[in-house]
């Protein structure tokens, strides 16, 4: 009899635990959002002897470390007390879902979710924790100034970032694989009786000769994420795509640059030759174009400064006979770069971060020279050896990614900066060390532009998130039209697109924060 | 007092009956209560998010947040409308829908009748396994299947044409705008139409044997025999499954998946044809972070969607006087 009436109860109580924990779920962000002391109480005598454990997310699913382990891992573990319990991104929502439900970790690594962490409700201030907790932690003002949100605190500082002043300072700094460059096939330009390339002319003239002789072979395929970039150098444009630059100390989308039509033009004269395929624009992931070259289907392909030599290393582990060689970074004498990176990635130390003082102290050993030359380059003595002209002699090949990944080099460089990280890059003889420093000739810096960053959730972020995906779905029309006038008309058409969106009001904005943030770093 | 006693005593016994009658159907009720939590839980809770359709939503603030941000009435509502891909998000996902109907409702139906007139029943169960056994593969794999048979370098399809000379040039029927509706119709039926056919093939089950004697008898053939018996004998699952169709229409109704076709089969190239409003609300929802406008977005949908199936029962019920409710 009684049983009936338990049932009812026990079932209208789950249904409102249910509901109520759905609900409360939010709860999660405020509760945890006490000042740094509340939290950390057991910190301070955790100091020393205790090994604490943070959890770390990192909103990077490809990222290639996943363990906290290996010997570098375990010598930070050793200089500062930390072990890392480790969670790499399933998917780039992952991280905007956690924010959301307030389920977040102790650390977090990200680069797309910058300004969102930057934000006194989800994360610790570094200039906060540093005062309290580690004074000697000092950050140049350059660092301090990119970082520095509207609430006068920072809350991270990016990795692989260096001033020009401190590139012209370290000449073996030659910066990293995220350049573009071009690899061409050495047996077939030797077969085509090795023309010179010196120009974006030549290199199509090659291209059609290709086109002729070799009628199955593709002239050249591209990697999705690096389709435009190493002819917007050669078309001297000052920005990549979703970029900004300055002229004469005012601020212009990328879109309107002078030399934008031409390129345009160039894109769509490079299908219409048949140098590419309209499949090419189709790509699903960044791995089709890779086969192609490695299986000796392409001619050129276009991807960074190190695809020659990866190329190769694949072609050589499938037993190919045949190899890529890089074209030069710069193909007419206009060819510029300017560099506007604020860096890469940086680290964030949440609300729910159980030990924000072994947090920031771990990232202060991180950001110490002993600390950047560890995570980049191995430990000292095992893995490298200080050569006296300014850059490590190491034990390895940088590019064995198997070797890198498995012994956790570079990757644990939650903080770092682009000098130490540069080095890494830094090979004598490498075709990738060569056109990183071909590149490096022709690259100014202007890391002020990079400064105009839309907030998430304003107004501004909505304008240009809506240009920027209009013009990812309707430059392919450009590219692919069947005459030059349709690629005009297209272009103009994208170009008033843009400007029906809001181009001149988030122009506008953008002058304006020019002006604001360029003083933060004099 | 005893006056409230005698009171007390009609609601003890009224209440008895009531518990009686309860334990009686104790497990029914366990049934039907469980269904309750998980719709309540999983349905009716999440509904009130939607409200952040009509506010400035922001993830940060967590989920607190859908009911303590600011108002903004019809803005989002306003801006989707007034988007220059509006015209061609709501062309494409009408007409994928509508297109999608008309040939994946009539095809279950036609290969029931078909299978139902084979007279071979080892080759009537070999058709119907070999026609069901697609709707088990996902579309991911669906979509990477499609790809080694259809793309223009490695697509077997091209390169059989190529060789037997009926094309100078590859097929673009993965890339080309023209051809997508085509193909999310195409493999649509392809992996549904045997699925569906299981339920038609059980409403002709049903119809009386004799029927069909005594049609015989009086000299109907097959096809009348088709007309006049087993096509009215379907006709209340039809019209049931019709009305449940249109009101996923723009899911892409029995067959659904607009979504994943839409996604999936989706590029730069084709996206003048491929973007529908799942698709789009999907980007600006989660790339983006704009959970507001992706459900300001969806709740427009959703509205059509219900006007949708509310009109279609009325018009089934004037036809063919059954109706879903």
């Amino acid at each position: 009899m009684n049983q009936g009436k338990f049932k009812k109860t026990l079932t209208a109580s789950v249904a409102v635990i249910l509901v109520l924990s759905l609900l409360s779920a939010c709860s999660g962000n405020g509760a945890n959002s006490g000042n740094p002391q509340a939290s950390d109480s057991g910190g301070g005598s955790a100091k020393g002897g205790e090994i604490e454990e943070l959890s770390l997310f990192i909103d990077m699913p490809w990222y290639p470390v996943r363990e906290w382990k290996g010997p570098v891992a375990e010598k930070i573990t050793e200089m500062t007390g930390v072990k890392l319990n480790v969670t790499v991104a399933t998917d780039d929502k992952q991280l905007p879902l956690m924010i959301a439900s307030g389920d977040l970790p102790d650390l977090i690594f990200t680069y797309a979710q910058i300004d969102r962490l930057s934000d006194s409700k989800l994360s610790y201030p570094w200039n906060e924790l540093i005062e309290k907790y580690a004074p000697d932690f000092k950050i140049d003002d350059t660092r301090i100034g990119i970082h520095t949100m509207d609430d006068g605190h920072f809350y991270t500082v990016r990795n692989s970032f260096a001033t020009q002043a401190e590139l012209e300072q370290n000449k073996y700094a030659v910066g990293s694989d995220g350049n573009p460059g071009i690899a061409v096939r050495e047996d077939i330009l030797k077969e085509l009786g090795n023309p010179t390339i010196a120009s974006l002319e030549d290199f199509t003239n090659v291209l059609a000769m290709v086109k002729e002789k070799y009628p199955d072979t593709v002239p050249l395929v591209m990697d999705k994420n690096w389709i435009e970039q190493y002819f917007i150098i050669q078309f001297g444009i000052d920005a990549y795509f979703e970029n900004w630059y300055e002229q004469d100390g005012k601020i212009e989308y990328y879109l309107k640059h002078p030399k934008m039509l031409d390129f345009f033009k160039f894109m769509n004269s490079l299908y219409r030759n048949g140098y590419i395929q309209a499949e090419n624009f189709a790509h699903a992931n960044d791995l089709i174009d890779d086969q192609y070259a490695t299986s000796g289907k392409a001619f050129a392909h276009s991807q960074t400064v190190s695809t020659a030599d990866k190329d190769n290393i694949a072609i050589n582990n499938d037993g190919g006979d045949f190899s890529f060689k890089m074209l030069p970074t710069a193909l007419s004498k206009d060819a510029k770069v300017v560099g506007t990176g604020l860096g890469f990635a940086g680290t964030f130390i949440t609300k729910n971060n159980k030990n924000p003082e072994k947090s920031i102290q771990f990232l202060q050993y991180l950001a110490s020279d002993e600390g950047k030359k560890l995570t980049m380059f191995g430990v000292e003595g095992e893995h490298w050896t200080w050569n006296e002209e300014g850059y490590p002699n190491l034990k390895y090949d940088p590019s064995d990614a198997d070797f890198v990944n498995s012994n956790g080099i570079k990757w644990w460089y939650l903080y770092n900066d682009g000098i130490t990280e540069g080095m890494l890059g830094y090979k004598p003889g490498t075709q990738t060390t060569q056109a990183l420093m071909e590149l490096k000739e022709i690259k100014t810096s202007k890391p002020a532009v990079g400064m105009i960053q839309t907030k998430p959730d304003s107004s501004e972020k909505t304008i240009k998130t809506k240009i920027d995906d209009m013009i990812r779905n309707e430059k392919v029309k450009i590219y692919l039209a069947k005459t030059e006038e349709e690629a005009v008309q297209n272009y103009e058409a994208l170009v008033k697109n843009a400007e029906n969106i809001g181009l001149q009001k988030l122009t506008d904005w953008a002058n304006q924060t020019y002006q604001e943030k360029k003083d933060l770093l004099k | 007092m005893n006056m409230d006693s005698r009171a007390m005593e009609a609601v003890n016994s009224e209440q008895g009956r009531i518990w009686k009658r309860f334990k009686k159907q104790w497990m029914l009720h366990l049934f039907v209560g469980i269904g309750m939590i998980f719709l309540i839980v999983f349905s009716y809770t999440p509904m009130f998010g939607i409200i952040m359709a009509f506010k400035n939503y922001t993830i940060s603030e967590g989920i607190i947040g859908i009911f303590t941000s600011e108002w903004v009435g019809l803005k989002h509502f306003d801006e989707f409308i007034n988007d220059y891909q509006f015209g061609t998000i709501v062309r494409n996902t009408l007409a994928l829908s509508l297109l999608k109907v008309l040939f994946t409702f009539p095809a279950p139906i036609l290969l029931a009748i078909l299978l139902n007139e084979v007279k071979n029943g080892a080759f009537k169960r070999f058709a119907q396994t070999v026609s069901y056994l697609p709707h088990f593969i996902s579309w991911v794999v669906v979509v990477g299947i499609s790809f080694a048979f259809l793309s223009t370098d490695i697509g077997l399809v091209n390169k059989a044409l190529l060789r037997l000379g009926l094309i100078d040039m590859p097929l673009d029927i993965l890339t080309n705008p023209d051809y997508f509706w085509g193909l999310a119709v195409g493999s649509a039926v392809w992996k549904e139409m045997g699925w569906w056919t299981i339920i038609f093939l059980a409403a002709i089950t049903g119809i009386n044997p004799s029927l069909y004697e005594a049609a015989k008898i009086d000299g109907a053939g097959r096809l009348a025999r088709i007309r006049h018996i087993t096509l009215p004998g379907m006709q209340g699952t039809i019209v049931v499954v019709l009305i449940l169709t249109i009101g996923s229409i723009l899911g892409g109704g029995l067959v659904g998946s607009n979504f994943e076709q839409a996604f999936l089969f989706g590029n730069s190239i084709n996206n003048p044809t491929s973007e529908i409003v799942q698709t789009y609300a999907f980007k600006v929802g989660l790339k983006d972070g704009r959970f507001s406008y992706a459900a300001a977005i969806d709740l427009i949908q959703s509205v059509i969607s219900v006007a949708l199936i509310f009109s279609s029962n009325y018009i089934a019920k004037r036809i063919s006087g059954s109706g879903l409710f």
